[in-house]
């Protein structure tokens, strides 16, 4: 079956779409496989198919939770793709996963690449704070996401429409090292973001308790809610002891200022 | 439509808390690895800020600086942490010497446990009932399929946002006052840092994957650095590389410079084979 060019245009726009719905939309769950593989259906002329191997993408992933931006793998891309693969070449939803994960291998690279160059905006938007231009404060923060958008939907066009050997022949002719050095980038720019949290709240009395939160889930795998609840409870016996309320104890500094002192 | 006031003293009303709502969604939006949501942040509660600050540019500015610190967080939950900071600032902008830290460190605190609570609920709960009914239909052909999927998923999120903002904003501004008015807002900030930094230190355990997967032929033998490095201790390269951009953070060293050094650096490092995920 051969693809049209208003096709493979609108099988692009389903995927900027469900890029979009991890961004602009607010996981508004566009970019489930049931939700793409019936747009690719419909567009395809095949909605019944299209649903078909929506359903068995959907059971696939629905395993593996991508949580958040920084997702292992793409399931709006990756689906989207791949179902438009499968009912082109009319095979099963197989051929969909295999067609579908170098895609969203390469857009996974590339959106790290945005998610970095992102990073530089954000200084621009300190410059237009202290001129107080709300617009175009605004206009960064919905420009990165349609940026993204583009990008999926101009990769997305390439793929479908020249066929998946493009892009297929890039990612494996990307010899081992380059992606062992890609792959590294992407594993150490998570810490980052925590070193910038640190960077907010720490406080040289504070310490203690960053270094129990580590310990705890680095040796025992605790989660984050478990972590919390005994943070709460360290917090609140803090708390305690810094109002007076624990009898026997009298803190010898009384109130919570010198707390910081200590 | 209804405009009812929720804010007396600074004519917040109910329309801000809709555009509140409705930004809300475009969290993710400029997501990047220096501020993460912070912009979305910014943009969500400007309605209501603008409003506090209406007379007051300095202090506006300076209440958009405060949002554009980091903050990263699973989206659905996130309006309930705006209806508090929201009560905040109005709370800063009544009281000149309240400590505007415990603004941020309120956000840094309900991070972890609100991502981790609504990561089960939306991620886990939600997203898989709503999925599998959905496949159900699909199976069968159904082409409501996706729509049925699309409500079931929506209609705890869409609850979960609006009356968060609301809640957030009426409990938070009313325990806010009650711990001004007993002088205790200090220790309060002091407290939220422990829950905050005790949520960061298991998410650096948790969150982040740096591992070394180099490994040396001696005698015959295969030796394995990752397992020396989780015999000192587990996660330990995590651990050191977010203290050690920590400290370049603290050294005055420009984010845009240190992003760059992990590229190169981490580029390098992944080519001989010394970091992987």
């Amino acid at each position: 079956m051969h693809v049209t060019l208003i096709q493979a245009i609108l099988i692009a726009g389903v995927v900027a779409l469900s890029n979009l719905d991890g961004n602009f939309f607010g996981e508004m769950k566009f970019r489930e496989p049931i939700v793409t593989g019936f747009l690719v259906g419909l567009i395809l002329g095949d909605v019944k198919l299209g649903l078909l191997i929506g359903a068995q993408l959907q059971i696939i992933w629905m395993g593996a939770t991508g949580i958040g931006p920084t997702a292992q793998l793409d399931i709006g891309a990756g689906g989207t793709i791949g179902t438009a693969v499968a009912i082109l070449t009319g095979k099963g939803a197989e051929v969909a996963i295999t067609f579908g994960l170098p895609v969203a291998v390469i857009m996974q690279f590339l959106n790290t690449f945005l998610m970095t160059s992102y990073s530089v905006l954000m200084h621009r938007v300190d410059k237009l704070i202290d001129d107080l231009k709300e617009k175009q404060m605004i206009f960064i923060h919905i420009i990165c996401g349609m940026i993204t958008a583009s990008m999926y939907a101009v990769l997305t066009f390439i793929v479908i429409y020249f066929g998946n050997n493009a892009i297929e022949s890039v990612v494996k002719g990307l010899p081992d090292w380059a992606n062992n050095g890609l792959n590294a980038v992407a594993v150490i720019l998570p810490a980052l973001g925590f070193a910038l949290l640190l960077n907010i709240l720490m406080e040289k009395t504070l310490i203690p308790f960053f270094i129990a939160g580590f310990a705890i889930t680095a040796f025992s795998g605790l989660n984050t809610i478990a972590v919390t609840l005994l943070g709460v409870a360290a917090a609140l016996f803090v708390y305690l002891l810094g109002t007076n309320k624990i009898a026997g104890i009298s803190s010898t500094h009384a109130g919570g200022e010198e707390d910081e002192e200590l | 439509m209804s405009n009812q006031v929720i804010s007396e003293k600074n004519n917040i009303t109910k329309k801000d808390f809709r555009k509140t709502f409705w930004r809300s969604f475009t969290l993710l939006n400029s997501f990047n690895y220096e501020r993460m949501e912070a912009l979305g942040y910014m943009f969500s509660i400007m309605p209501e800020l603008k409003k506090i600050y209406k007379d007051d540019p300095e202090g506006l500015k300076q209440a958009y600086h405060r949002h554009m610190e980091a903050f990263n967080m699973t989206i659905a939950p996130a309006p309930f942490v705006m209806g508090i900071s929201v009560a905040m600032e109005e709370q800063a902008k009544e009281d000149p010497n309240m400590d505007r830290s415990s603004i941020n460190a309120v956000k840094v605190a309900l991070m972890g446990p609100l991502s981790g609570i609504g990561d089960t609920f939306f991620w886990g709960i939600f997203r898989i009932i709503a999925c599998s009914i959905g496949v159900s239909f699909a199976k069968q052909g159904n082409i409501l399929a996706p729509l049925i999927m699309l409500i079931l998923f929506n209609i705890p999120t869409f609850l979960t946002r609006w009356y968060g903002l609301k809640i957030g904003y009426a409990q938070g501004s009313k325990i806010l006052s009650d711990l001004q008015e007993s002088g205790k807002m200090q220790l309060f900030t002091y407290c939220a840092g422990i829950v905050g930094v005790m949520a960061i230190g298991c998410m650096i355990a948790s969150q982040i994957n740096i591992t070394s997967p180099l490994h040396f032929a001696i005698a015959g033998q295969k030796v394995v650095i990752q397992t020396y490095l989780n015999q000192i201790m587990p996660k330990l390269l995590p651990l050191l590389t977010t203290l050690g951009i920590f400290w370049a953070i603290k050294k005055q060293i420009k984010v845009t410079k240190i992003i760059s050094s992990i590229v190169v650096i981490g580029f390098i490092l992944g080519v001989f084979g010394i970091i992987g995920g």
